[in-house]
């Protein structure tokens, strides 16, 4: 309190220009500028799945018409003037056309009738049939369908207000980014993969260091590897059979001199000393000239590389496969030669000095994909396919040399494979792309609906380049470069743990931005054009290069007078927000990027350690005349992206700033992700324990989304009273946990009670649970078809009534179908219909055969639910689909999970009565009781401080905050204020208070610390997993009993089990257990051949089959998996004999 | 049970007492006593409630089973409970709650006409018998100046053309079984705090130290006379046991200065009634019920029918 006097003083004698005083120029200057409403008109414009949407809306505007471009003509092999030529494309609105009307899609409509949520790609096309015939036009033709994103620019979500959206069945709250397709929500997972184009300086398995590039070009995709292997260096690339002197490589590239190369390399002498070996290794094969570096290639040339339609020799590979990123104008090597040079002078600087390594973990060199450029390659993929159809399905009309009906190339486009194409990599998550070498699985996902939490989590969640069983460590630790752009807790334990990341809340990712005008903004700021260079000066020590996007571009002097300039033209708005400049002091280059799929995040600039964010600015924006677009537009923020953010200063706060900042972030508690954002004060906890909530808050139940009572997905788990945290953060706001929370504040006693509560399980007070807390809602889907087959169908039929088990159809209605609002038991049948006995008569409907077929359903015995609601639809093929929505409410029993916001689950352990509950004098009764023991050893200092802010926030009525580092911008209440709130109303500072024994009346010996908390119940309840079994189901082939709790299977006596029992010496127990409890069976066993015998039942005789007589035939138990095993061996000609002895 | 006897005559001094509020203090007795009187508050007083609710129509946000639960958490006036019969042990009714004496049925129409939200709240539901009303809150004067604004306990907001119809049964039951038969928000006691200040001590500190004191308990207990100077006990009872003034007199290095304790024979109540029962009516009730539990068992002292009902503490009653 005297600090946050004392610096309000400060405040008011710096606006008074008073007397300067030492005291107050050294004291921090408190965070002058409160920058926090920058936050939300952040989202505002670019929203926290903006990433998607934005990539989603450069595919449909820009990417899908540059695809077209390119293959946009079709012609006919035999007859040039047969053509297709598609002048325009574009994405229509989501519509479908069901009986030929059109009619617009919403997304509600789509989930709810299992429909894909997709519009029609028009294009406008230009075609001739053949010499005779003039060129037509058609305007309009749909190529196919493409599935469109939620609140993209094609949605129509698009633009839409709350009350828009809610008569379109939507919840506004809901970010959008995912589509849906066969009524079913699918998110591309973004794709983290290493940047494209860059070259990479690693060493390989051996320890040889290399450097790679992996070239990425609208034609070609490939991989060039520049390697010293035993003081040589070689390339490898896939076209040539084995690794090539890079010496040779050069000079078929007409590098003929190998002064040239050493010039080219630097006038350093320890470069062209790790040369030498290659020079001589190239002149040991004899090859001096191009012509012969070219034969020489030629021969090591994998041949049927003749994807290109003509096979041009090594000099074509050079060309085309051979980093193909950098272009090749008329044969003139002059760039790829200089590219290959400064990729080998890289190894050799990592090579003298192994700080020149690149980190493939750092998060500068990779790049995020995301939907759009997914989605883009599938779209071109089949793009070209169906332009290959079309093209074979013209030569084969006019291969044949007389034709019946005319001929109409048009016609000829089909729209189902583009449709089907990408319906069913949606759907099923595989990209199978061949001709770019691709397979990938599980790229999408179905969005996660357990709670509205949780389906943010599935839209910023990163999926990893590596599969996930390697057992490294480098790429699942946190990176610095992390900060800011990658939320550090939010992470899963196990197998994927750092692998599969998050983006943090300012994240934004780049789209491609369109290199030409930079190209010539940079040659006017004075690069020096790199093809009027000579070698020599190309690393002239007073010049750095210029690299945009992995081209070089050329060199330039002044370097850092050069990037300030960029940089002052991207502030003004003259190249894009995003290009990226980053001056590498010790690479000596200057890179450029402007290419897509990079992070950024907004910074406030500051001149000087000034922060550019003025008070004023501040005010506009609250008055509503500025937004978050004006302060980039006046230069007052600016995105940096990973590697920019190496040129920067960072101040974490304004007062903090120096003379040499160059930047000021906006909000510090920016760096965690949503998920993380909910944790108050996770600053404060031990770190795990932050990554732990993050995962569970996925898995609490809560509100869903403003529609989930209409939704109509297979399973939803609601809470019945669900809260909005007492102890709140921004974040809670920005994201709207607010609105739809998932958990309750509970009043928690930390203490021990009763023994129950051992091991992290909590007590609760049954009246707590009479109320409703924790009573939560499980809704399932059960679905039913009516089949349509070529003749007849299933009927709808009424009940009849005299049936032998009247009671379990009693909920059906006069159509065979459960009705709304009935109770449903175990076992009881909710669907009957008629089925034709035979599906492929001929017969006319009214006169086939049918039979009864019901569906029973199967819950919880003893636990009655309700139809919530029956809905009809009808899926492709136009059969009935009837969907049922179960419901059933739970109170919490023991064994039901709980947790708080701070990764501390706990089980339900008792529950008790209220009146043996503790109570205060003010008559406090806790809700819930928590064993201490769970606080020491997990270190979660930020649950304590959530009970002490929601303590005082109940008292005095208002919502306290506890954002991430947020104390010093007065985002998270101190706890020295919360105390004194607490004072004022009477509690003791420390959150303890004195309590009563309920069960004796008498004070207990501690004070016990008691206050609010915000509990989550977890999605995890012993109603779905408990499971005994005594008599059962058995398994067919082995007779033994079935495994698992959905097949009502047995309880296994394991291996280790087995082996107590062994110790234990309990033989009659292990008997009982494997045998007599599992498959016993009878046997007739000869004992003379010790094969297995039969008895003939008719004769009732015992025979034995080997020996042909019953003489020597006795009867035995045994398992009957036993004598499985001795018929198998038999049956591979192995002979299992019995030796039977008499038993003592 | 032979020995000393240990009866004492308790005594009771109301403080307060309004209708849905009581204070009093219980002394000559021991703890035991109060927390027994406590318990059978909150879990053995009986009272009415909706038990059974059916549903003809709801077309509401809500779903049956939440109005049910929703229902039967209203509080009911339940003056009557007491001489009520229990649903499960009538012999008027064949134990299915139909009767006169063992239910109490409710009516709920209510359907939305207007375009504006439609509050359906405990206003709304009829009863058979015009004891047993939903709790009317508006006369207890709590906070609402407009008593129009004040329409009862909402069950649900119903919007144009939505419409909630149904019958529900209140019956006898208590709040050991579900809370919602609980006639208490609050019961709770405290032991009567006695405060001892040592006057000669207090007289050796300080304005600023004796001010320091005052200032040091959370709760204002003490205050400092303006006139005399003197550190005075205001409220006694305003004392939380928080032991901060004692750490404080610790921390001065005046150990003694100020003690405190708690009066093992006095206590201090505080009830609270949801409204169901008057506050005073609930405690005497309670005591009603006590009475009959303690007579249950001094009847059932030494029978062997002790075991069924009080398990091992019958046979320690029977001296085993």
């Amino acid at each position: 309190m005297e600090d946050s006097a004392k610096s309000h003083d400060n405040l008011q004698s710096a606006g008074g220009g008073g007397v300067v005083d030492k005291q107050f120029l050294t004291a921090p200057v408190k965070s002058a500028v409160d920058k926090f409403q920058l936050l939300p008109e952040f989202l505002k414009v670019r929203g926290l799945v903006k990433q998607h949407l934005e990539s989603f809306n450069y595919f449909i505007r820009t990417e899908i018409k540059k695809i077209v471009r390119a293959n946009n003509v079709v012609k006919s092999r035999y007859d040039p003037n047969v053509y297709i030529r598609y002048t325009d494309v574009w994405v229509g609105r989501p519509s479908e056309v069901v009986d030929g009307v059109t009619d617009t899609l919403t997304p509600q409509k789509c989930r709810l009738g299992d429909k894909t949520y997709a519009a029609p790609i028009f294009v406008n096309i230009e075609y001739c049939n053949g010499s005779d015939s003039r060129t037509m036009m058609k305007k309009e033709v749909v190529i196919g369908r493409m599935p469109i994103m939620l609140r993209s620019l094609s949605c129509v979500l698009h633009g839409k207000d709350e009350d828009e959206l809610a008569k379109l069945g939507e919840c506004p709250l809901d970010p959008g980014g995912y589509f849906v397709v066969k009524g079913n929500e699918k998110v591309i997972l973004i794709q983290e993969q290493l940047s494209k184009n860059r070259i990479i300086i690693d060493s390989d398995k051996k320890g040889c260091v290399q450097a790679s590039v992996m070239s990425s070009t609208a034609m070609t995709k490939s991989k060039t590897i520049i390697r010293m292997e035993k003081e040589k260096i070689y390339l490898i690339l896939n076209a040539f059979t084995s690794k090539v002197p890079i010496m040779v490589v050069l000079k078929a590239m007409g590098m003929e001199t190998d002064q040239e190369v050493v010039q080219m390399l630097g006038r350093d002498p320890q470069y062209a000393s790790l040369l030498l070996p290659s020079i001589e290794d190239c002149a040991t094969f004899g090859v001096y000239t191009q012509h012969q570096a070219l034969d020489f290639l030629e021969k090591k040339r994998k041949k049927s590389m003749s994807r290109f339609g003509k096979d041009e020799g090594a000099l074509g590979v050079l060309r085309d496969i051979f980093i193909p990123n950098i272009p090749v104008r008329e044969n003139n090597f002059h760039l790829k030669c200089v590219y290959v040079v400064v990729m080998v002078r890289r190894m050799m600087d990592a090579i003298l000095n192994e700080d020149a390594m690149d980190d493939k973990d750092y998060v500068g060199n990779k790049r995020l994909e995301l939907s759009g450029q997914l989605l883009a390659l599938l779209f071109e993929d089949l793009f070209k396919s169906m332009n290959d159809t079309i093209k074979m399905a013209v030569d084969k009309i006019l291969s044949k040399a007389s034709r019946s009906s005319r001929f109409d190339i048009s016609q000829h486009i089909l729209k189902d494979n583009i449709t089907n194409g990408l319906e069913r990599s949606l759907s099923t998550g595989n990209w199978d792309v061949s001709r770019f070498k691709m397979h990938r699985k599980g790229i999408t996902q179905i969005v996660t609906r357990l709670s509205f939490i949780g389906a943010f989590g599935s839209m910023t969640k990163i999926s990893p380049q590596f599969e996930k069983s390697r057992k490294v460590s480098g790429p699942r630790a946190l990176q610095p470069s992390q900060w800011g752009m990658l939320c550090p807790c939010d992470t899963p334990e196990g197998e994927a743990c750092g692998l599969v990341k998050n983006l943090a809340l300012m994240t934004h990712v780049t789209t491609d931005e369109e290199e030409g005008p930079i190209i010539s903004l940079c040659y006017c700021l004075g690069v020096e054009d790199l093809s009027l260079l000579s070698g020599e000066e190309l690393h002239s020590p007073d010049s750095f290069l210029v690299i945009l996007n992995g081209l070089i571009l050329g060199k330039h002097r002044r370097p850092q007078l050069f990037a300030n300039g960029m940089r002052k033209l991207r502030r003004a708005g003259k190249v894009g927000d995003f290009v990226s400049i980053y001056v590498h002091e010790k690479q000596r280059c200057v890179y450029i990027a402007s290419d897509g799929g990079r992070v950024c995040r907004p910074l406030v600039i500051a001149d000087k350690g000034v922060s550019r964010i003025k008070h004023h600015h501040m005010k506009e924006l609250k008055d509503g005349v500025r937004n978050f677009d004006s302060f980039l537009r006046d230069g007052l923020l600016e995105y940096l992206d990973v590697n920019e953010e190496n040129n920067a200063l960072i101040a974490l706060y304004e007062g903090e700033a120096t003379s040499e900042t160059t930047h000021i972030e906006i909000e510090p508690f920016t760096i965690l992700g949503a998920c993380a954002g909910l944790i108050p004060y996770p600053h404060h906890n031990q770190s795990p324990r932050n990554t732990y909530q993050c995962a569970m808050g996925k898995q609490a139940m809560g509100n869903i989304a403003h529609n989930q009572l209409t939704r109509m997905d297979t399973l939803i788990y609601l809470l019945v009273y669900p809260q909005r945290p007492l102890l709140t953060t921004r974040t809670i706001e920005l994201v709207g946990y607010d609105k739809l929370g998932a958990g309750q504040n509970a009043t928690v006693a930390v203490m021990s009670y009763s023994g129950y509560d051992i091991e992290d399980a909590i007590v609760m007070n049954k009246s707590s649970l009479d109320r409703g807390f924790g009573r939560c809602i499980v809704m399932k889907k059960m679905s039913a078809v009516y089949q349509k087959y070529d003749h007849v169908s299933d009927q709808i039929v009424s009940p009849r009534k005299s049936q032998h088990d009247p009671e379990k159809i009693q909920i059906l209605d006069n159509d065979g179908l459960a009705s709304p609002g009935e109770i449903i038991r175990h076992q009881d049948i909710y669907l009957q219909k008629d089925c034709p006995v035979d599906p492929k008569t001929k017969s006319h409907p009214s006169q086939a055969q049918y039979r009864t077929s019901r569906q029973t359903y199967k819950g919880a015995e003893g636990e009655p639910a309700v139809v919530d609601r029956v809905a009809l639809c009808s899926d492709k093929k136009q059969n009935l689909i009837v969907k049922f929505m179960i419901r059933h409410t739970r109170r919490p029993e023991v064994g039901d999970k709980f947790s708080s916001r701070h990764g501390q689950k706990g089980v339900c352990g008792t529950i008790i009565q209220q009146e043996d509950f503790p109570f205060s004098e003010r008559g406090i009764c806790p809700d819930l009781i928590m064993n201490p023991h769970g606080f020491p050893s997990r270190m979660t200092v930020g649950k304590m401080i959530e009970l002490l802010g929601s303590k005082a926030g109940v008292s005095c009525g208002k919502f306290h905050y506890g954002s991430a580092f947020g104390e010093p911008s007065g985002h998270a209440d101190k706890v020295e204020d919360i105390s004194e709130t607490l004072v004022k109303h009477g509690f003791c500072y420390n959150g303890k208070d004195f309590l009563y024994s309920g069960i004796t009346g008498t004070p207990l010996q501690a004070y016990i610390f008691m206050g609010p908390i915000y509990y989550q119940k977890l999605k995890h309840m012993v109603l779905d997993k408990m499971h005994a079994r005594g008599m059962g189901p058995r398994q067919l082939i082995t007779r033994q009993p079935t495994e698992g709790r959905s097949r009502n299977g047995g309880l296994r006596v394991g291996e280790m089990e087995r082996d107590c029992l062994i110790a234990y010496g309990t033989s009659n127990l292990i008997y009982e257990r494997l045998m007599i409890s599992s498959d016993p069976f009878e046997v007739q066993v000869c004992r003379k051949c010790g094969l297995l015998g039969y008895i003939n039942h008719q004769t009732k005789s015992r025979m034995c089959s080997a020996c042909k007589n019953g003489d020597n035939i006795s009867a035995m138990k045994l398992p009957y998996a036993c004598k499985l095993l001795f018929q198998e061996l038999q049956s591979m000609n192995i002979v299992p004999r019995l030796q039977l002895d008499d038993s003592g | 049970m032979e020995g000393a006897s240990y009866q004492r005559f308790p005594k009771v001094k109301i403080r307060e007492l309004k209708d849905d509020y009581a204070k009093f203090e219980l002394r000559e007795t021991d703890a035991s006593m109060a927390n027994a009187l406590r318990r059978v508050m909150i879990a053995e007083v009986p009272t009415i409630a909706i038990d059974l609710v059916e549903i003809e129509v709801n077309s509401s946000v809500l779903n049956d089973e939440f109005i049910a639960h929703r229902l039967g958490l209203i509080p009911l006036t339940s003056e009557r409970a007491m001489s009520m019969r229990f649903s499960r042990d009538c012999d008027a009714c064949d134990g299915d709650g139909q009767c006169e004496f063992c239910s109490v049925e409710f009516h709920l129409r209510a359907k939305c006409i207007g375009d504006q939200t439609l509050d359906v709240t405990s206003k709304d539901l009829y009863s058979s018998d015009h004891t047993v009303v939903p709790v009317d809150f508006s006369d207890s004067g709590a906070g609402y100046e407009n008593p129009e604004d004040q329409r009862g306990i909402t069950i649900v907001k119903l919007r144009k053309g939505q419409e909630l119809r149904l019958r529900a049964i209140a019956r006898k039951g208590i709040g050991k079984d579900h809370a919602k038969w609980s006639p208490a928000a609050t019961v709770t006691f405290m032991y009567e705090p006695e405060i001892h200040i040592n006057e000669e001590m207090m007289e050796t500190l300080s304005l600023e130290e004796k001010t320091s004191v005052v200032e040091s308990s959370p709760t204002k207990v003490f205050a400092l006379n303006p006139q005399t100077h003197q550190v005075e006990v205001v409220d006694p009872e305003a004392y939380t046991y928080d032991d901060e003034v004692l750490k404080k007199v610790e921390a001065m290095g005046k150990p003694g200065l100020i003690e405190v304790y708690a009066k093992e024979d006095s206590f201090i109540f505080t009830v609270e009634s949801t409204g169901a029962v008057k506050a005073s009516q609930l405690v005497i009730n309670a005591i009603e019920v006590l009475k009959q539990k303690l007579d249950a068992v001094r009847l059932l002292e030494d029978t062997v029918e002790a075991d069924d009902q009080f398990g091992e503490l019958g046979a320690h009653m029977r001296g085993g």
